[in-house]
């Protein structure tokens, strides 16, 4: 069977008169029939646009072409329509919810396969079967924005597996949703690449693929290939080009727990709780809103039940459990945005005592999307207008000065200029860190801070953290499905699950 | 009694059909024509419809309050030239007698009560009607049919439907972003642009992404070559409810003067 997708010397940056490529004559060829190739590289370092660019999205979407040819299953991509080019390849991307145009999965598998031509006498038959293969069919007619980020993402496979295309582009399929979910998708995957297509995966969470991929290829700066045929078997010997290339390495992460347990040495109030749960019990509902009269209606479903906890001031402590299970939404419930039963304490005092804007003053939280919480267009602007909303009467120089040194400490002050848009998850996340401490608060929640993130990325973020607890006495409390991130970085841990709340080794 | 639901019916059709009706009544100033309508619609809606009556409670609130203060304004303001200025006691000093009458009765005793029934009773019959199609049509069916019966090109028919099945999610989002807010103490009200300006930051970069999943899922937007699941079709009965709809309403027109 000849290649599925072949590129040959492809040159793409997204302006034509840029400098940079993000593509730089990238040459690359995945054989056909029946195997997992799994394509991994740094943040940033272009792998997301290749696939876009395989995909033919690009440029059609966007973006330049300057030369090379990319051919699916032999033919110029260019020359295929959409609904052509479907048979050969279609892609399932990061983000769950954006994407589908129907309200429910049948609808959306309907559409899948108007587009291709298929008759509609057979469609019924296909979605039986693709729903019973992937396992959705209890699914089938849900409203889709009601399902869980991982059952979005088994609903995207079954829309793909229903087209029959010979090879499935994943790009970061499981960047928003928690292990076992993920898991899950990689053994349907198996069952996908055994009836005989092809599968690409873009990801840099190695351990979840390393048993299933035929084949693992890293790719460098400007999505040039750096090593093929790398496989289960002789990985061993590619430990240092990992490395370099900031990637996530099965093993590496002992070494990491060792040297980042040295460097947390505490300063003289730590081990005093700065937060404290008693007798905690937190509803279901809906966060932020509140019913008509302002009072909640509870909906009778508990998402967390009597729960003791303390969160030693001056350190990191993690909360692990898995999706859906009510993370988020207790800490709302901390920052007074969710009703809660029980007592909730920070630095000691009653959080029902004290006005808004006091808690606020002691406890600032980074959500998942941090692009949520920017309020200006300039990223030094942010940062100086969250100082000026803390103290109304900073003269502008100082506040200047501030933001510059805030922001220099953080390794933004080359992106200064720039919109938060702009910058990558990674930064987005350091600036809303920033913004979010600038009136001096104490505590800080971060709900999933390195989700998506390669080693690099992630390091960086928690590193800044770790200086700030260090060497200011910040207390750190931060959501995580990742187990690898809390036994590198935390110095206590709960697991929340089964609406308990239990301390767990880090 | 299932055939006889109003969501059979061809949406494009009933779309026309009560498009013919608004305009028809606007020839008239009939108001028992306007209450026969509004009370007809009402009654299609509760029994053969799917429509919950809870909803269509809801949803008539505002309607009847719009009513209402159109009912006021036409009592107080909508008179016809000529007539006494009821309330003006500056230009009738000789009747001081008469003030000592609440002014709604004096006004209620006026002309002017015909003109605003005629007004309130217009706008609860356009309620209804637009209630009438509202409750019982799926968005999605109407923009199928759009597609089908009126030639929309599938680009925008099936961009809509994108678009209209991301509402949950912009909602959603702009609780978020209300919520980062207020813990950033950053007060924005109820009516405030900023949180719907980051929201709205955030959506373009949502359109793009969902354009390119539904792209690289064979969907081109020329319809060339694209097979239907179902085609709404426009039948025998689909006609017959449209002609019945504008007779009963011409017939109306005839006899009820």
């Amino acid at each position: 069977m000849g290649p599925i997708l072949s590129m040959s010397d492809v040159v793409f940056r997204f302006f034509e008169q840029g400098k940079r490529n993000v593509l730089d004559h990238v040459s690359l060829e995945i054989e056909g029939g029946g195997r997992i190739t799994l394509l991994m590289g740094g943040s940033g370092c272009g792998k997301s646009t290749l696939a876009a660019v395989a995909a033919g999205l690009y440029p059609e979407n966007g973006g330049f072409l300057e030369g090379g040819t990319i051919k699916l299953g032999g033919i110029p991509v260019a020359e295929l329509a959409p609904s052509r080019r479907a048979a050969f390849l279609t892609e399932m991307f990061q983000n769950p919810d954006l994407q589908f145009c129907m309200d429910t999965l049948r609808g959306e598998m309907r559409f899948c396969m108007e587009n291709i031509g298929v008759p509609p006498s057979e469609m019924d038959g296909r979605i039986r079967r693709a729903a019973e293969e992937m396992g959705v069919a209890p699914l089938l007619d849900r409203p889709l924005y009601t399902l869980s980020g991982g059952e979005k993402q088994r609903s995207t496979l079954a829309c793909l597996f229903v087209m029959e295309s010979r090879c499935l582009l994943l790009d970061e399929p499981f960047a928003n949703i928690d292990r076992a979910a993920a898991a899950r998708i990689v053994r349907l995957l198996h069952r996908v690449r055994d009836g005989g297509r092809s599968i690409i995966v873009v990801d840099h969470q190695l351990d979840l693929w390393l048993d299933a991929a035929d084949e693992i290829i890293i790719l460098g700066e400007g999505a040039r290939v750096l090593q093929r045929g790398i496989t289960r078997e002789n990985i061993g010997q590619y430990v240092r080009l990992f490395d370099e290339q900031g990637l996530f390495f099965p093993e590496a992460e002992e070494a990491k727990t060792a040297s980042t347990r040295r460097f947390s040495h505490h300063r003289g109030e730590d081990g005093k709780p700065a937060v404290q749960f008693e007798g905690l019990s937190v509803p279901q509902g809906t966060p932020g809103r509140r019913g008509f009269l302002g009072g909640h209606t509870p909906s009778g479903e508990w998402l967390l039940r009597d729960a003791d906890a303390s969160f030693p001031a001056g350190r990191m402590t993690a909360v692990l459990g898995p999706s859906g299970s009510g993370k988020t939404t207790t800490f709302l419930a901390a920052l007074s945005q969710h009703p809660y039963e029980g007592t909730i304490r920070v630095l000691g005092t009653d959080i029902r005592r004290m006005r808004r804007r006091e808690l606020y003053r002691r406890v600032g939280i980074v959500f998942q999307n941090p692009a949520n919480q920017f309020i200006t267009q300039n990223v030094a602007e942010e940062v100086r207008e969250s100082l000026r909303v803390w103290e109304k009467g900073l003269m502008a120089a100082e506040c200047e000065a501030r933001a510059e040194e805030q922001l220099e400490a953080f390794g933004l002050r080359p992106y200064r200029r720039f919109s938060p848009y702009m910058l990558s998850q990674g930064q987005q996340r350091r600036l809303a860190v920033l913004s979010v401490l600038a009136g001096g608060q104490r505590v800080l929640f971060l709900d999933e801070p390195t989700y998506g993130q390669d080693r690099r990325s992630t390091d960086s973020i928690m590193e800044a953290l770790r200086r700030k607890v260090s060497e200011e006495g910040l207390t750190v409390i931060f959501i995580t499905h990742d187990r690898r991130l809390v036994r590198a970085w935390a110095d206590k841990a709960y697991l929340l699950e089964d609406k308990k709340l239990m301390e767990a080794a880090p | 009694m299932s055939g006889l639901k109003l969501e059979r019916l061809n949406p494009s059709v009933k779309a026309a059909t009560v498009l013919t009706c608004v305009v028809l009544l606007s020839f008239q100033y009939l108001i028992t024509l306007n209450l026969a309508v509004f009370i007809a619609a009402l009654l299609l809606l509760m029994f053969f419809s799917e429509a919950r009556w809870g909803r269509l409670a809801a949803l008539l609130v505002p309607a009847l309050i719009g009513a209402f203060g159109l009912f006021l304004m036409g009592l107080y303001y909508a008179r016809a030239p000529g007539d006494l200025p009821a309330g003006n006691d500056a230009v009738l000093p000789g009747l001081a007698h008469v003030t000592l009458m609440p002014y709604a009765v004096r006004a209620a005793l006026s002309r002017n009560l015909t003109a605003a029934l005629q007004l309130a009773t217009r706008l609860l019959a356009y309620a209804g009607l637009g209630l009438l199609f509202s409750l019982s049509t799926r968005g999605e069916d109407f923009v199928l049919s759009l597609m089908h019966q009126c030639r929309l090109p599938p680009k925008f028919a099936y961009g809509i439907l994108a678009a209209f099945n991301l509402m949950p999610n912009m909602a959603r989002e702009l609780r978020n972003v209300r919520t980062a807010f207020a813990v950033r103490n950053i007060h924005a009200g109820i009516f405030s642009l900023k949180p719907a300006f980051t929201m709205l930051v955030n959506s373009v970069r949502w359109s793009e992404a969902i354009a390119m999943a539904m792209e690289s899922r064979g969907f081109d937007g020329s319809g060339a070559g694209r097979t239907y699941y179902t085609v709404p079709s426009v039948r025998w009965y689909d006609v017959a409810f449209a002609l019945a709809c504008a007779g009963l309403i011409l017939c109306g027109m005839a006899f009820l003067t």
